[in-house]
């Protein structure tokens, strides 16, 4: 199992590099990043994934992008739109994560969309660097997503990533320190483990959902 | 009022937390500020009030916070939201957790010396090979290390504008020799 930081962004966008980042996440108890716009290594032990990180582009473009990447290594995140967007995205293949839950409409995903998620094994993202930077009724309001969606974990088993989107090394938090800001909303350290472990999970082949008996 | 015996005091804990980045220049009550603001911010006034959370020394880089016997795992949580001091932007590391101060001073004189830019800048630590002596680069910025511990080095680009602090490693950085012939010449 490995336990892996869904979403860092190395310099230029933040002010630490991608080495800096892996030392860090190896003391922090981390075997892996994934790293935005970066080619795929392995820096001091830790295995840092290209990550391609769509934002604010339709459906369409996200499948066509999704389409390219694949059998690259790169991992594909999507931030969250309205509910229709949610679902078309779920469903489509290559794209492995879906971000910013927070940011979202209430209704963007619900018991539909979770089950597509599930059934098509994309993650939903949970970004921590809300809890840590924000106060108030931003984190109010992610706390509350975050809940609504540990209400659909527990009932249809989507994998779940956890990512700080830190921009500095100083926006990573341990493992440790992940646990405890989980339990913020619910979630105990075996679904901490498995959140972590979320990203190997939707990336690697899993086994086939229908089983073909000769 | 007289100080209570003993089996009457509330009972305590203490959290030994690494202040990163290295080198920054905390003042222990702007810390407590940062610190009751992360918690009351987080739990509330009630539940701050029940932890009682302080600040009881900074020293080397590292810093020994207080709270009630029972309420350090949400005392670490709030601490794990702490981002800014002041102006500064810090992220305090816990490392330990004890029912004494003197047990985590002990800890303190274990741990690798939390200041290492003043043994960058002299070039007398182990850890800073030729720091101190001359420029970097790191890509086409040209930069002035200002922490150094073992692979990772803190960085300040130089110039008028853009001096923020990079995080780096030695791996990350090209050294510029006084041979070096500018691009161009």
């Amino acid at each position: 199992m490995k336990l892996t930081d869904a979403c860092v962004y190395p310099f230029p966008v933040g002010d630490s590099s991608v080495r800096r980042f892996a030392l860090e996440a190896r003391s922090f108890g981390y075997d892996s990043i994934v790293a935005a716009d970066t080619p795929g290594a392995e820096v001091c032990g830790i295995t840092v994934l290209p990550g391609i990180f769509l934002a604010g582009i339709p459906a369409k473009d996200v499948q066509s992008r999704a389409k390219k990447s694949r059998g690259t290594g790169a991992v594909v995140a999507v931030q969250v739109g309205d509910n229709g967007f949610v679902r078309a995205i779920a469903g489509t293949n290559g794209v492995h994560i879906l971000r910013g839950i927070h940011t979202a409409d209430k209704r963007a995903f619900d018991h539909v969309a979770a089950k597509i998620a599930a059934d098509n094994n994309t993650a939903l993202d949970i970004d921590l660097s809300l809890l840590i930077s924000c106060r108030g009724h931003l984190r109010q309001k992610a706390i509350r997503r975050y809940l609504d969606l540990m209400i659909l974990y527990r009932r249809f088993e989507f994998p779940l990533t956890i990512s700080s989107s830190a921009q500095s090394v100083l926006g990573m938090r341990a493992v440790r320190e992940v646990t405890g800001l989980c339990s913020l909303f619910g979630m105990d350290e075996t679904d901490v483990q498995a959140a972590l472990a979320g990203v190997s999970r939707v990336t690697e082949p899993g086994e086939s959902i229908v089983k073909v008996i000769k | 009022m007289s100080i209570r015996p003993p089996t009457l005091r509330e009972k305590r804990r203490y959290l030994l937390a690494r202040i990163d980045p290295a080198g920054a220049n905390i003042d222990a009550k702007d810390l407590y500020y940062a610190m009751y603001e992360a918690v009351v911010s987080l739990f509330g006034d009630v539940a701050a009030a029940a932890m009682q959370p302080s600040v009881l020394s900074v020293e080397n880089g590292y810093v020994i916070l207080r709270c009630r016997r029972g309420a350090e795992r949400e005392f670490a949580i709030a601490l794990s939201t702490l981002f800014a001091c002041r102006d500064s932007t810090v992220a305090l590391r816990v490392l330990a957790v004890s029912g004494t101060i003197e047990s985590l001073r002990e800890r303190i004189q274990t741990l690798v010396p939390q200041e290492p830019d003043v043994l960058a800048q002299e070039g007398t630590g182990e850890e800073s090979p030729d720091a101190g002596t001359s420029g970097y680069r790191f890509g086409t910025t040209v930069v002035e290390a200002v922490a150094w511990h073992s692979h990772k080095v803190d960085v300040i680009e130089k110039g008028f504008k853009n001096t923020r602090r990079l995080f780096l490693t030695t791996e990350d950085l090209e050294k510029i020799h006084a041979t070096t012939i500018p691009d161009g010449l």
